[in-house]
């Protein structure tokens, strides 16, 4: 399975990331998620999020995490991106791209790998007011 | 033994430090550890049972036994995303 990890503080170029694209001719199905800095927290209007990241913890988990997902479906490419410092309102934080032979394991997939990011890799947030 | 402790997120406030050494006695365990940080920085306690615990980047459970050289991280619940 084929991986692809960035933990940046640049701004996340989705286009770039898309025209980096591989295909394989088995593969029928693509999930792409992004994650976006909502503008409001708790019914508050906020600026941005101030993202703060272990970052060799945060690769080791995730790395797991890639782990779990070769052994539980056949995955042939994650490519993740996590974005940590200030991110404004309105602007992505996470890209997350899955590519797998039909959509049931592209979709599953996903959403595990999300899952268990929000419960084991050490990123933390803190709203910056609006 | 010489223990260092790295703190993140709110637990950076909570203590007022970054990271800190404690000495342990050989054997001592996390949750040693975790006693003594409380005793150490009070504003810690109300938070200790959803605090999570790494050793190097791997997390680890409070009966681990701390080696000479671990280096420890404490902090709250992780909000990736």
């Amino acid at each position: 399975m084929r991986r692809e990890l960035d933990i940046t503080t640049d701004k996340i170029d989705e286009a770039a990331l898309l025209k980096r694209r591989k295909l394989l001719g088995d593969m029928g199905a693509v999930v792409c998620f992004s994650g976006i800095v909502r503008g409001e927290e708790d019914g508050n209007p906020i600026a941005a999020l101030d993202y703060e990241v272990f970052a060799p913890m945060a690769r080791r988990q995730f790395e797991l995490i890639f782990d779990q997902v070769e052994k539980r479906w056949p995955v042939a490419s994650i490519r993740l991106v996590h974005r940590v410092g200030r991110v404004a309102a309105g602007e992505p934080s996470l890209w997350l791209e899955t590519i797998a032979p039909h959509r049931e394991e592209a979709f599953a997939a996903s959403q595990f790998i999300i899952t268990e990011m929000k419960r084991t890799v050490p990123i933390w947030k803190r709203a910056v007011a609006g | 033994m010489r223990t260092c402790v790295h703190f993140y997120s709110y637990c950076k406030e909570l203590t007022g430090q970054t990271s800190v050494l404690e000495n342990m006695e050989a054997g001592s365990r996390i949750e040693d550890l975790l006693r003594k940080l409380m005793v150490r920085f009070p504003k810690l306690a109300p938070a200790q049972q959803s605090l999570l615990v790494a050793v190097g980047v791997d997390y680890q459970r409070a009966d681990y036994v701390l080696q000479e050289g671990d280096e420890v991280s404490i902090f709250p619940p992780v909000q990736g995303g």
